[in-house]
């Protein structure tokens, strides 16, 4: 899973930080219970879980991944 | 740079490299054991480790010191600056748990769960099991119950030749106690020197299974544990993502995860009930108390035609079994 969503195009890499738990640690598995997940792999954007048991196909993370960018609010708010 | 001839384990937490922990002894002036845990390039690895083993500690700082891969440093610079810790007392040896192994391969056992300092549980089991054509009965913790009745407890346990002992987290906070002599237990040297050496997780094979036992989760707070010991994969999974198996929900991850299992039967016994899952191919058992309810309890586990067949066995257990010398 980690090694699909490193593949990830440059400008997608370049909007987003990645992070990838280890179920071996406590740490892994703290996180894992923390997003409620159920099994693996799973991958989460913005802290919510959002692809379980399967690698969901690159365009379709790219277009999820994009929809969030593009309506995050601004930096400093906007009304 | 350490005192006496025995290895003394380290465990060192990195930063700026891929393996979160590096583990090596020292036995005497030399390197042993060194291993680059949780990531990297496993086969350089490999090689570091089999290059270092057994080299002179005064050999190591031309050889690691000031190798650059990422963010300024690399596993060979911080294998140098673990050593550096230590020889300046920053580093002190892991302790965390011991592992203790029953080396014969076994066809029927018996898995008991908290004994709480009651020598009458013990007795009666001891008694029961010895109908049961048991070869040996493996004791989770707690063992002891914070009374005086505990030197009556570990004389009795010392005794029996066919009990493994392992200690619970009151058996581990009080055998801390009684060796530091702030525990109102009267123990004799010998009894203290038992007590002490009880490990906290133990292994054993049935038939071609292996199997592995620890009490619960406060094993995880002891000092120096790590998540890449043996076995705490799977006390990781089973305590912290299962909750103990109370959460089904997870078991598809649990199963996951369990091809990296070492132990094909895994007993716990912090949560007081008994309980038998079968997941991925690997048998799990939560022990209930030995004593509850007027009845004493032990789980038998046996190997058969290559199968592995688990019951929970229950006796009636009266007050003159509990007196009963």
């Amino acid at each position: 899973m980690a090694d699909s969503v490193k593949a990830l195009p440059e400008d997608i890499q370049a909007i987003i930080d990645i992070r990838e738990w280890d179920m071996r640690t406590r740490e892994g598995v703290n996180r894992f219970r923390e997003l409620r997940a159920k099994s693996l792999p799973s991958v989460a954007l913005d802290g919510e879980l959002i692809y379980e048991s399967l690698i969901p196909p690159q365009e379709e993370l790219i277009a999820e991944i994009e929809r969030r960018f593009n309506t995050r609010p601004t930096e400093g708010g906007e009304d | 740079m350490t005192n006496g001839n025995e290895p003394q384990k380290y465990i060192y937490r990195t930063q700026g490299v891929c393996p979160p922990e590096i583990h090596f002894q020292i036995e005497g002036e030399v390197l042993r054991e060194v291993r680059f845990m949780g990531g990297g390039c496993p086969g350089n690895a490999q090689l570091v480790s089999r290059l270092l083993h057994h080299m002179p500690l005064k050999a190591l700082p031309g050889l690691l010191g000031g190798i650059s891969c990422k963010n300024k440093t690399s596993c060979p610079d911080q294998l140098f600056q673990a050593l550096k810790k230590v020889e300046e007392g920053e580093l002190l040896p892991a302790r965390s748990f011991q592992i203790v192994a029953d080396p014969q391969k076994r066809k029927r056992i018996a898995l008991v769960g908290a004994l709480d300092g009651r020598v009458g549980s013990l007795r009666a089991l001891a008694s029961r099991l010895k109908e049961e054509k048991i070869e040996m009965a493996y004791c989770l913790g707690n063992i002891t119950g914070g009374s005086l009745a505990d030197k009556a407890l570990l004389q009795g346990l010392r005794k029996e030749k066919h009990f493994l002992a392992i200690q619970g987290d009151k058996d581990w906070a009080l055998a801390r106690q009684i060796i530091s002599s702030a525990s109102s237990v009267p123990l004799e040297p010998k009894e203290k020197d038992y007590f002490d050496s009880l490990g906290q997780v133990f292994t054993f094979q049935l038939g071609g299974s292996l199997g592995m036992g620890f009490y619960g989760r406060y094993l995880q707070d002891l000092p120096g544990y790590s998540d890449y010991e043996p076995f705490a994969l799977e006390m990781n999974l089973i305590s912290n993502l299962t909750q103990f198996m109370q959460d089904e929900t997870v078991f598809p991850a649990l199963l996951a995860m369990i091809p990296q299992f070492k132990a094909q039967v895994i007993a716990f016994s912090q949560v007081r009930k008994w309980g038998y899952w079968q997941v991925g191919g690997v048998e799990v058992i939560s022990l209930g108390p030995a004593l509850e309810e007027g009845k004493i309890s032990c789980g038998i586990l046996e190997e058969r035609g290559g199968q592995l067949r688990f019951q929970i066995k229950e006796w009636p257990f009266t007050l003159e079994d509990e007196s009963e010398p």
